[in-house]
């Protein structure tokens, strides 16, 4: 029962600060352009080019392709195309964990759909008849055991190229190292967990009781998973780890976003709200500081 | 001093003279690969060591910042800078707090920026110059000053840095060893941005502590707020010039150049760079030449902060950069013209359209000269002779307007037009490399950091150009023409050839585009560029 309140705070909570640290930054407020060429949405962008090689360009319409950000976007979370352009030995490493991670959403999603399909009397197995209980064991498989291995693989060959390099050593705190390492040490305990079953139907088993309060009895070391799988939830969230929320921001909201204010535009609304904010702080330098009055 | 190779982010509180030193260079290309072609770099005068903070890499890049006699003013300083280090990330500091928490917050320090600064790259992989480094000092002291995780759990979190007087100061010097170029920030997989981090040590430098590059400041954006000019140009001085202008392009020239200004009716307000007047007359004159050809209807303003399209503010202090970009455009709405043209100065082009473009509402609109230019050739609205340009060209690309504005075809296209021999560097257009003298270096002459800016940061660029000229470099005959269509970049390059006397050993000459626009009209009956004669 226990198990079970972990897993679904953990997961809550994952969600839950995820999204408050989401709407913490979409509610900051409206900064001034920083816009970095190429900018996916733009007419030009294969060359890097914007609406400014235009003459009169605030008379022209603002031709723009969403549907190009967003699969710049998705290129960038799918296949960190930055990391592979820019520092390939890197990306093998780091793509590893990140693939690992997603193979492993996969997979739990899948463990939850496959305690629910055999709560219900589909079998989930090998020899099941039904169409969708073998497809679902078999994604099972193939995402729990590479999501596994890669998360593992990815997480350690991070932690030990970060403390063998040279150069990141250097740059990287003790917080560093214990954020991978707590991952590492969630999906070993996973590993030593599950891998008993390779068909994961004790995997399955599991899912079920957590998922329907049903109370089993656990191990030590499904003890420890689940605790430490709980632990990282709520943490990744709360650490720079959950960059994943401020990548959105960063690319959409700073480095791809050049909508001019344009008379009309929602800019110029956004501008005249921010011009009517005064700030509580002030700088000190002379130049700054208003003059004071002199004295009577 | 340390060996740049063991220096780590917390060394900057260290009580050494100097934290390293400069001595491994990358090599440059041919003909300048050769031995003595190059003076090694400079230890520091004795004497600046005791007045300046020389104890970063021994270059002084903030002439204001003067070591403290006493233990008060030590204790003062390094209070001040806590308390601006406080303010950017509090209200005050609105119009950036979204992009400075998720670039402080959020790098992974997986290094992919590093290989992408010029700066970085052209000292041999110096740890100083790591685009992280400088970001990773600035994390640490809020770590340990403004954070409960920082104060709780000291060096687990990263809060393990010694803040004195020398850390501070060495802080704000390597905040000038970056040109602000946003290089690093293309190539971070999580799009985070390390120059505005080191535009905020700049701001706490100057927005709280008052201390900033006097070319910057107080010969910068306070003398242009006084004046209207940060040459100092006045009114009359400004118009005694285009006066002496005209008769110098009808004498040179035989052309009778009449500088429109403050023509009323006008539809375009041409903003120069007033530097453009004294350093590079022939660029302003240029641009009169092509526009009356083409028909403009358009006027120069004789209004204090109407003639000088600079705005220093935009590298080092936020308020004096709104102080002057409201005061320009007060200026052209007052006039009355119907747009802006912003002329060949790239971080003019950024304040004026980027920079500016959220300071206030209903401004005029703001153009770029470039895609203008292009227009004129495209439409054949000038007559041009390419073969009059026939010699090696190749184009810069300025940060400000190509990287950060996305302005990266229209130039390409008129030298494709008019220069037979027009050659890329490489890289080029969004990828370029910085000229070296952006976010102020170009205008930064104090003490020795001019030697830091031409043999340091324009380094990469200098291989830039001789790698595009290679195999025409020796054939001294051959004239070969940098293009670079920005008056600070045109700074840059000019201390480049000038140190390596590029120009007198090898044909070396530098511009902007409309000189060689100009050079290319049939109607012109000799060579606008004087290295031609």
């Amino acid at each position: 029962m226990i198990l079970s309140i972990i897993a679904y705070l953990s997961i809550v909570l994952f969600l839950g600060i995820s999204v408050y640290k989401a709407y913490q930054f979409a509610g900051m407020p409206f900064h001034g352009r920083m816009d970095l060429y190429p900018v996916p949405k733009e007419k030009g962008y294969e060359h890097g080019g914007s609406y400014y090689e235009e003459t009169a360009w605030w008379s022209k319409p603002h031709e723009v392709s969403h549907m190009r950000e967003i699969i710049e976007m998705l290129k960038e979370i799918i296949f960190i195309k930055k990391l592979f352009e820019n520092q390939r030995p890197f990306w093998w490493i780091s793509y590893a964990l990140h693939l690992g991670i997603y193979l492993i959403m996969a997979w739990t999603i899948l463990l939850v759909i496959g305690a629910m399909f055999e709560l219900n009397g589909i079998l989930v197995a090998a020899d099941s008849s039904s169409i969708l209980g073998l497809l679902v064991f078999y994604l099972s498989i193939v995402t729990g055991y590479i999501g596994l291995a890669l998360g593992a693989l990815g997480s350690g060959m991070l932690f030990l190229r970060r403390a063998f390099d040279n150069t990141l050593k250097k740059y990287t705190t003790p917080q560093e190292y214990f954020n991978l390492l707590l991952i590492f040490v969630a999906l070993i305990t996973g590993i030593f967990t599950w891998g008993n079953d390779l068909s994961f139907g004790y995997a399955r088993e599991v899912t079920g009781n957590l998922v329907t309060f049903t109370p089993f009895v656990a191990d030590g070391l499904l003890t420890l998973h689940v605790v430490l799988v709980g632990i990282m939830l709520t943490y990744i969230p709360i650490s720079k780890m959950s960059h994943y929320v401020g990548k959105y921001f960063t690319f959409h909201k700073v480095l791809w976003d050049n909508n001019p204010n344009l008379k009309g535009s929602g800019v110029e609304q956004q501008v005249k709200n921010a011009a009517s904010f005064r700030p509580t702080t002030s700088w000190s330098a002379p130049h700054i500081k208003p003059p004071v009055a002199p004295e009577k | 001093m340390l060996d740049q190779k063991d220096l780590r982010p917390k060394d900057m509180g260290r009580s050494d003279e100097q934290l390293i030193k400069l001595d491994n260079l990358i090599p440059l290309l041919a003909p300048y690969d050769k031995p003595g072609m190059e003076s090694p770099l400079t230890d520091p005068k004795p004497a600046w060591k005791e007045k300046y903070c020389t104890s970063l890499d021994g270059y002084i890049g903030i002439d204001t910042l003067t070591r403290p006699k006493t233990k008060e003013e030590e204790d003062e300083f390094v209070r001040k800078f806590l308390s601006g280090l406080e303010k950017i990330f509090s209200d005050a500091n609105n119009g950036v707090l979204q992009p400075l928490l998720l670039s402080f917050e959020y790098c992974a320090k997986c290094n992919t920026c590093s290989d992408a600064c010029h700066i970085y790259t052209a000292a041999g992989n110096n740890e100083l110059y790591r685009p992280i480094y400088r970001s990773e000092v600035l994390r640490k002291i809020v770590k340990k000053y403004f954070t409960t995780s920082g104060k709780l759990l000291g060096g687990f979190v990263g809060a393990d840095i010694d803040v004195n007087w020398e850390t501070i100061a060495r802080l704000g010097e390597l905040a000038y060893r970056c040109n602000l170029c946003r290089r690093c920030a293309q190539t971070c997989p999580l799009g985070l941005d390390n120059a505005i981090l080191t535009k905020e040590i700049r701001k706490i430098f100057s927005q709280e502590m008052g201390i900033a590059p006097t070319p910057l400041h107080t010969k910068g954006t306070m003398l242009q707020i006084k004046t209207g000019s940060s040459t100092g140009l006045s009114k009359p001085a400004f118009l005694d010039t285009l006066e002496f202008l005209e008769e110098d392009t009808e004498e040179k020239f035989g052309i009778k150049l009449k500088f429109p200004v403050d023509k009323k009716g006008a539809d375009i307000l041409v903003l120069h760079n007033a530097g453009e007047f004294m350093a590079w007359p022939e660029n302003p004159v240029a641009f009169a030449i092509l526009f009356d050809a083409a028909g403009l209807n358009w006027t120069l303003s004789s209004e204090i902060m109407g003639y000088d399209s600079v705005n220093y503010g935009l590298w080092y202090d936020d308020v004096q950069a709104k102080k002057i970009a409201t005061m320009q455009m007060k200026v052209a709405k007052d006039f009355g013209v119907k747009r802006l043209v912003v002329a060949e100065c790239g971080h003019a082009h950024k304040a004026s359209m980027i920079t500016a473009d959220r300071m206030g509402t209903d401004r005029l609109p703001v153009e770029s000269c470039l895609p203008l230019l292009w227009d004129m050739v495209k439409s054949k609205r000038l007559i041009l002779d390419p073969s009059k340009n026939n010699f090696p060209v190749t184009l810069h690309d300025p940060c400000n307007v190509v990287r950060q504005m996305g302005i990266v075809e229209p130039q390409r296209n008129v030298l494709k037009a008019i220069c037979p021999q027009f050659r890329e560097m490489t890289p080029h257009g969004v990828d370029n490399y910085c000229c070296g003298g952006g976010s102020g270096f170009a205008i930064m002459n104090s003490a020795n950091f001019p030697e830091f800016r031409t043999q340091v940061a324009s380094r990469v660029k200098f291989n830039q150009i001789l790698g595009a000229f290679k195999g025409t470099m020796e054939d001294t005959s051959t004239p070969k023409y940098i293009c670079a269509p920005c008056s600070n970049c045109k700074g840059a390059m000019r201390g480049l050839l000038e140190h390596y006397d590029a120009t007198e050993k090898y044909n070396l000459q530098y511009g902007g585009l409309v000189e060689l626009m100009v050079n290319a009209l049939v109607s012109l009956k000799k060579p606008f560029l004087e290295f031609l004669e």
